[in-house]
């Protein structure tokens, strides 16, 4: 465990590390002038070399690096040009969106995935069971984007019920949280059914039940308990996923979230902007991804008992 | 007791001692599965043909040009004269646009799945044959593209190299290959430790030929059984790509373009969003079903990973 | 086996632990910086804006885009605003007139204050004019030929001067907004105080949301409306859902399609007015001499080729003009120099009479440059293989290269769709800024698609330093008709500005230059 934290949390900021820097290369080898976005379409050259000075972006990549470097140790990430303010802070305003989306999404996900999987998984293959297993293949065929333009055609305009757009009400958290998990939902709830499909099959099964132990407990503690590892990874990496910003979700919502964030960056090419979401959205990535490992000891009984021994 | 009557009675005293009667047999959960397989497997099949088939005829069906305007016919319903589909807002048919907007987005999903397949198998492969530093940096990578924002990672290179069809195949292919590194590498490691590869060893074969004749061809069976599932990822991957306005050049269709320029159009014309996504729908659907029904007709290893 | 079951529970136990921390952190972080208002319906004395872009400060030093301009001039105030005739209107200054072509004279209004109590002062115009000189990629900066100094002459007298004769200086200082100097800083102000009819309450840069309130003590007359909550939506179908919804109250800048689906509607009125905007497609004058397209009889021709009535019916709903010269004849000095007239027979003969054959046309534009621009675009490579010209389309999202592309350094091309707009209501602005370039500014590529005409920019020159009207508007008409017969675009249009807003919203005046004053709207209960 003392060796473990430390080699993990090495391997996760090294990870993170990477990730910047591949995406700092990248936007600065892509075309597109930062200056030209900033400065607008009247620019002169001369103006536009007077900007790229003022942002630093005269000077060799390599150098430019390296200033990077010094500011990720301060967690100062620089001015964004298009909000006029630190990065960071712009980034730190939109985080609550997207960690509100991704937790309402992950926890309706939840809700509904596993009592779902838990039924198909028990009439597995029965007629009802394989109508409603092609309708999550459906759930997880579906373009997301397309998704949330059909409900919001259906209740927003057909029956206005909820907000288009945005989230000044939590009645707009409904279709955006709708649209994400339904994906979820059906990556989910399929993953529990495999799982307690398997434990139904297992041999460890077959004795308990041999041993007259009821079919509730079976269904519970056996089936599901020993599904609960699994299932509760996936729920942390799509949680941990999402918060990459769920991008063409919070596009179509309006949903001012670091998803649509990150493609107005793009649109004016804001390297501090793009460099400060990539930054925070994989260190955070990470962090679940730690959380999610840090569990394991707790929820599997193999890894318990073998740190029962040592304390 | 004659010897006839024996017989004729046989199936009923035989199956009376076991209690397993034809019945509870075909109620049995196996006999259950492979019918729920056999289920998928035709609801896939005909979703997927339903949807392939015009596409890849559709110049030689009688339809109208994708791209020929006419301006005095915009925005038409579905079922109004001669347009099946209906119109968009300049006049063009939009059944054509969606069947020949597939060719592009299925031309486009397959050769992703064939470049991210060959990727994906032979580092995989390396990874799990080789093990040591191979494994640790092919892990390591697999690993941190898992962490990274993907779909803004292939806008960027989309923008990086510009919107062309090779770019956003290779795109999607660096999107998906991760999945069949991690599948290939682990089906690898068992099959390492299997006698035959001993045996070649000892015969004096070279790594490099073992692994090329023998372990790849042992594993490719397995391995290719996700390709059904990396099509369907592959064609919505395109879909959202081009929604964002990262599609190949206009004015060619593509099936997240129609989608993206129908947007506008909600509150008055339904048919330009709705038809087209019901399409793209009803391919995955299938092409998912389809390859469910593969794998779960599979007598084993059914549950290692999934997408 | 049953030592296992703890161990589930357990599992169980922390998931829900997990998931509540997790809820109530997402909770937390959201009071903290959402502005959630109890329901989604604007109150009865509040007005609900939605906007098309993040409006991340209410400063114009480096950028400005229409609707801003609403929001940022009912907070802030310059000097003159240009009011509903495209005409300079006096605001800070009682009075700003010409004494002599390089000196103006201005007098501050009496007794006006910012919303702070302070009062405004002749060096918060000098500090102001220094600032927007200074700061970097100033989009105002560009349409100064140069900053006037000024010299005080008593508590509210000031001089402007100029070395040359800026005789449009009153309709340039409306873009200069007035801080306390003390507060002005050589870049965007994210806060701080003006002197207009509302102040801000509270913003949210992140989500793009300002919640302005009345100005109890506006030296004008007081606005209707108490308060003001600016909301930035950026999908246009949003913004057409939410205020059929009655969520917002006010879209401004919509699209052509926009409009048709809107108009109709019941609660729902459109206003246009017309536009201080040109959008054309552009032919590229860096071609080679011995190219078609350096020929003005062969840019002539495939004008012909476009029907530009279609378009303007069937593809922008009516909702723009087809051009009638060089400048949109809502602009200040605008001249009529000439019709598009669709004949694509005689595009075709012409072309043939010119020994024009196998022509093939890349047109770039980029995503958003004017209303249905994918669709013109679309349109356009119709008409242009219906007179035999092969056309290949190159879409550039926004923060592409378009630029380098513009300026010939990635790629060559042939037709640019393009708008332009001269926020001073001014023809002059937009001549200068378009036709003319000289050899000395196309070194550098910074002249308008390599446009560089002797004899049309030395009109222009012209135009632009004479003092007396009657004299400029001759000069005017000459430099347009100039630029017109060299047949630098394709078509072009004029767009209308529309805006759409729910009855209840009473007495907004849109001006030309899409933008309307805050402080005159009423709401109906």
């Amino acid at each position: 465990m003392l060796t473990y934290l430390p080699k993990r949390l090495g391997q996760g900021l090294l990870t993170v590390f990477l990730t910047v820097s591949v995406v700092f290369l990248l936007i600065r080898l892509a075309p597109g002038d930062p200056a030209a976005a900033f400065a607008g379409p009247l620019a002169t050259s001369e103006e536009l070399a007077a900007v790229r000075e003022q942002f630093g972006l005269d000077a060799p990549i390599f150098q430019q690096y390296l200033i990077f470097i010094g500011q990720l140790f301060t967690g100062n990430l620089g001015t964004s040009y298009s909000f006029q303010a630190p990065a960071m802070t712009v980034v730190m305003e939109r985080l609550p969106y997207t960690l509100t989306l991704a937790t309402s999404s992950i926890l309706l996900a939840a809700l509904v995935a596993i009592p779902l999987g838990m039924w198909m998984a028990r009439r597995a293959d029965t007629g009802g069971e394989v109508g409603v297993n092609v309708l999550t293949v459906a759930g997880q065929s579906m373009p997301d984007f397309w998704t949330g333009i059909m409900l919001l055609t259906a209740f927003s305009v057909v029956l206005p019920i909820f907000p288009a757009s945005g989230f000044t009400t939590w009645g707009g958290l409904v279709l955006p949280t709708i649209t994400v998990a339904i994906l979820q939902v059906a990556l989910i709830s399929r993953m529990v059914r495999r799982e307690m499909v398997n434990n139904f099959n297992s041999p460890y099964l077959t004795i308990a039940r041999s041993r007259g132990v009821s079919e509730r407990l079976l269904t519970w503690r056996y089936a599901l308990g020993n599904a609960g590892i699994p299932v509760f990874t996936a729920l942390g990496t799509r949680f941990a996923a999402m918060l990459n910003g769920v991008v063409v979700v919070e596009v179509v919502f309006g949903w001012p979230g670091v998803g649509s964030l990150i493609v107005r960056a793009l649109e004016t090419r804001d390297y501090p902007l793009i460099q400060a979401t990539v930054l925070i959205t994989a260190l955070l990535a990470v962090a679940v991804q730690l959380l999610i490992d840090l569990a394991y000891p707790l929820l599997d009984p193999r890894v318990r008992l073998g740190k029962a021994a040592s304390v | 007791m004659s010897t006839a009557t024996h017989i004729t009675q046989a199936p009923a005293t035989s199956s009376a001692p076991s209690a397993v009667t034809a019945k509870a047999l075909k109620a049995s959960a196996s006999a259950r599965r492979a019918r729920s397989a056999k289920i998928k497997l035709w609801a896939g099949a005909i979703l997927t043909l339903l949807v392939f088939l015009p596409i890849v005829l559709a110049n030689f069906l009688p339809l109208a040009d994708p791209n020929a305007q006419n301006l005095g016919a915009r925005r038409l319903p579905p079922l109004s004269d001669g347009y099946l589909f209906g119109t968009d807002q300049l006049g063009r048919d939009l059944l054509s646009r969606i069947l020949f907007g597939g060719q592009t987005s299925l031309m486009i999903g397959v050769l992703a799945v064939v470049v991210s397949g060959a990727i994906g198998v032979i580092l995989g492969s390396i990874a799990g044959f080789y093990g040591r530093w191979a494994d640790v940096l092919i892990s390591r990578v697999l690993e941190a593209q898992m962490s990274l924002p993907l779909l803004m990672m292939l806008l960027l290179v989309v923008a990086l190299f510009g919107p062309s069809i090779p770019v956003i195949t290779g795109v999607i292919a660096i999107a998906q290959w991760p999945e069949v590194a991690r599948l290939t590498r682990s089906l690898v490691l068992v099959e390492r430790e299997k006698p035959y590869v001993d045996a070649a060893k000892t015969l004096g074969l070279h790594k490099i030929s073992i692994l090329i004749k023998h372990v790849i061809p042992n594993v490719f069976k397995q391995a290719s059984l996700v390709i059904l599932l990396l099509l369907a990822q592959a064609v919505l991957l395109e879909s959202a790509l081009s929604f964002l306005g990262a599609g190949p050049q206009r004015p060619f269709a593509t099936w997240g373009r129609l989608i993206s320029d129908g947007q506008d159009y909600i509150t008055t014309s339904w048919w330009m969003v709705t038809l087209p996504g019901l399409v793209i729908v009803a391919l995955v659907v299938g092409v998912n079903l389809l390859g469910d029904a593969l794998r779960d007709g599979r007598p084993r290893r059914k549950n290692r990973k999934e997408a | 086996m049953t030592a296992s079951f703890p161990g589930h529970d357990m599992s169980r136990r922390q998931l829900l632990r997990l998931a509540g921390a997790a809820g109530l952190f997402a909770g937390i972080g959201l009071s903290a910086s959402a502005c959630a208002g109890p329901t989604g319906l604007p109150g009865e004395d509040t007005l609900t804006l939605a906007l098309n872009r993040s409006l991340v400060s209410l400063d114009n030093k480096l950028n400005q885009f229409d609707a801003a301009v609403t929001v940022q001039r009912a907070v802030r105030e310059g000097l003159t605003a240009i009011g509903p005739e495209i005409t300079p209107i006096p605001m800070l200054a009682e009075s700003f007139v010409m004494l002599s072509p390089t000196r103006w004279k201005a007098t501050l209004r009496k007794g006006v204050t910012y919303s702070d109590g302070r009062p405004v002062e002749i060096k918060d115009v000098s500090t102001a004019l220094q600032m927007y000189r200074e700061v970097q990629g100033s989009f105002v900066a560009g349409f100064f030929p140069e900053f006037p100094r000024i010299t005080a002459l008593d508590e509210r007298s000031f001089y402007l001067d100029s070395k040359a004769p800026i005789p449009i200086l009153d309709a340039l200082m409306a873009l200069i907004l007035i801080t306390p100097a003390a507060d002005n800083k050589p870049e965007e102000l994210q806060t701080g105080v003006g002197t207009g009819p509302y102040t801000v309450e509270s913003f949210n840069r992140g989500a793009g949301t300002y919640q302005l309130l009345r100005n109890e003590t506006y030296w004008g007359t007081a606005p209707a409306v108490q308060r003001v909550n600016v909301r930035f939506l950026p999908e246009e179908s949003s913004r057409v859902i939410a205020l059929r919804s009655g969520e917002v109250d006010v879209i401004d800048s919509i699209s052509p399609n926009s409009m048709e689906q809107l108009s109709g509607l019941p609660g729902v009125t459109i206003e246009t007015a017309s536009s201080l905007r040109m959008n054309q497609i552009f032919y590229n004058f860096r071609k080679p001499s011995s190219h078609p397209l350096s020929d003005v009889r062969v840019r002539e021709a495939l004008s012909f080729a476009i029907d530009g009535q279609a378009l303007v019916h069937d593809v922008l709903i009516d909702s723009v003009e087809q051009a009638q010269g060089v400048t949109p004849a809502s602009l200040f000095g605008h001249a009529k120099t000439g019709d598009f007239v669709y004949d694509p027979a005689k595009a075709k003969s012409l072309l043939k009479d010119l020994g024009v054959s196998d022509l093939k046309l890349k047109i770039i534009w980029e995503t958003g440059e004017f209303p249905s621009d994918t669709a013109i675009m679309e349109a356009l490579v119709q008409m242009f293989w219906d007179i035999g010209v092969r056309t290949e389309l190159q879409q550039f999202e926004p923060g592409g290269n378009i630029l380098q592309w513009r300026q010939g350094k990635e790629g060559d091309w042939d037709l640019l769709g393009n708008g332009f707009s001269s926020p001073t209501g001014l023809a002059i602005t937009m001549l200068q800024g378009m036709y003319a370039g000289t050899p000395e500014k196309e070194k550098t590529r910074d002249t308008y698609q390599g446009y560089v005409n002797k004899a049309v920019a030395a009109k222009i020159g012209l135009a632009a330093a004479e003092v007396d009207e009657a004299k400029r508007e001759v000069y005017l008409k000459d430099a347009q008709q100039g630029a017109w017969d060299t047949w630098p675009c394709a078509w072009a249009f004029v767009p209308k500005s529309i805006l759409a807003r729910r009855n209840r919203v009473q007495t907004l005046s849109l001006s030309a230059a899409n933008s309307y004053p805050l402080s005159h709207i009423g709401l109906e209960a």
